[in-house]
């Protein structure tokens, strides 16, 4: 009988059983073993709530978690030190960093350190704190200056087992000096001299440039317009022995990750 | 206390006299004891955290300069 007949053949009785689908399954087939796989299952995806709100504060998305045996510690900005500075200066505030470094330490999950860098320098001590703790950490490190790393920043930069400078990065350094206030006294001159020993002393023994190349670079005139002392720009500092290498980030992790094997295997052989 | 910066010292240190830190105090956010500042609004912007427990550094909510609220 043909679906489109127009007529009824017998009235009052609907000509034809429309096409159906089988009725719903009502009762699963269904098994005891808790391993069992149901098949395919539908998958829903989209954008938790939390995302979307997000995007809307802050204008980011959340980074999918992803549990990295690194940490990256970002120096940045001045490095704030005893002295609370203004406002309108971005500060590395050491009284968070020393904690967290404690903390990496102790962490089972984290096995090694990259520190960023982009810091026009800061407090002595406070840079001194920071470079001494990251050169006393028993995980590896490597450090990567980015932008610039100037005066207190490179006791950071080479703090580290293995540092790295980007290829434009420029680190700065130049005597250290009170501008300002100055008591002419001769204890201040003395005082000055050995917080800048200090300093000298902590890059010189970890870091391959010798103390008479780096007083050199630190004295030398007529390559800073307002001061003494010298401007190292990405393979320079390479070259005088202060960086170990020219590179950018996938180098610096690589270089971490190469550490972090050495460290697993046993060789115990980190070497500055 | 010696700043070590090719930055000229009177920008660093430019507005120093007008640092004012009565509105900060002490609070419990989250179970962890830190200085937070009042910054308007009734919002509160954590200054420093005070705990001794390193791991609480490590703690993705809380760093200086994150907006927080206090335990009640």
């Amino acid at each position: 009988m043909s679906y489109y007949q127009s007529f009824d053949e017998v009235p009052g009785v609907f000509p034809y059983q429309p096409p159906s689908r089988p009725d719903p399954e009502t009762y699963p087939e269904r098994t005891d073993n808790p391993n069992h796989d149901p098949g395919d299952r539908t998958r829903v995806t989209g954008k938790s709530k939390n995302t979307i709100e997000a995007v809307k504060e802050m204008g980011t998305t959340q980074v999918p978690e992803i549990k990295s045996n690194i940490h990256c510690l970002t120096i940045v900005g001045q490095i704030e030190g005893h002295l609370v500075l203004p406002p309108q200066n971005k500060t590395t505030k050491y009284e968070h960093l020393i904690p967290q470094l404690v903390a990496l330490e102790q962490s089972t999950e984290i096995e090694g350190v990259l520190i960023v860098l982009n810091t026009v320098g800061g407090d002595v001590e406070a840079g001194l704190a920071i470079a001494e703790i990251i050169a006393s950490l028993s995980k590896p490190t490597t450090s990567l200056v980015l932008g610039g790393g100037h005066s207190i920043g490179v006791p950071i930069a080479v703090s580290t087992n293995y540092s790295f400078i980007a290829e434009t990065a420029s680190m700065t350094i130049h005597p250290i000096r009170l501008t300002g206030l100055v008591i002419g006294v001769p204890q201040t001159y003395e005082y000055l001299d050995k917080m800048q020993d200090r300093v000298v002393r902590f890059i010189t023994s970890h870091s391959r440039v010798t103390e008479e190349r780096f007083r050199d670079l630190m004295f030398r005139t007529g390559e800073l317009a307002r001061d003494i002392g010298t401007v190292l720009i990405g393979q320079d500092a390479v070259d005088c022995n202060l960086v170990d290498e020219v590179g950018g980030m996938s180098q610096a992790i690589n270089k971490l990750k190469q550490l972090i094997d050495e460290r697993k295997a046993g060789d115990g052989g980190l070497k500055h | 206390m010696i700043l070590y910066t090719p930055m000229q010292l009177e920008l660093v240190l430019a507005g120093f006299e007008k640092l004012d830190r009565s509105s900060e105090r002490e609070v419990t956010v989250n179970g962890v004891p830190a200085i937070v500042k009042d910054i308007g609004g009734g919002k509160m912007e954590l200054v420093q955290i005070l705990s001794t427990n390193p791991m609480d550094f490590l703690r993705s909510e809380l760093y200086p300069g994150a907006l927080v609220k206090a335990d009640s």
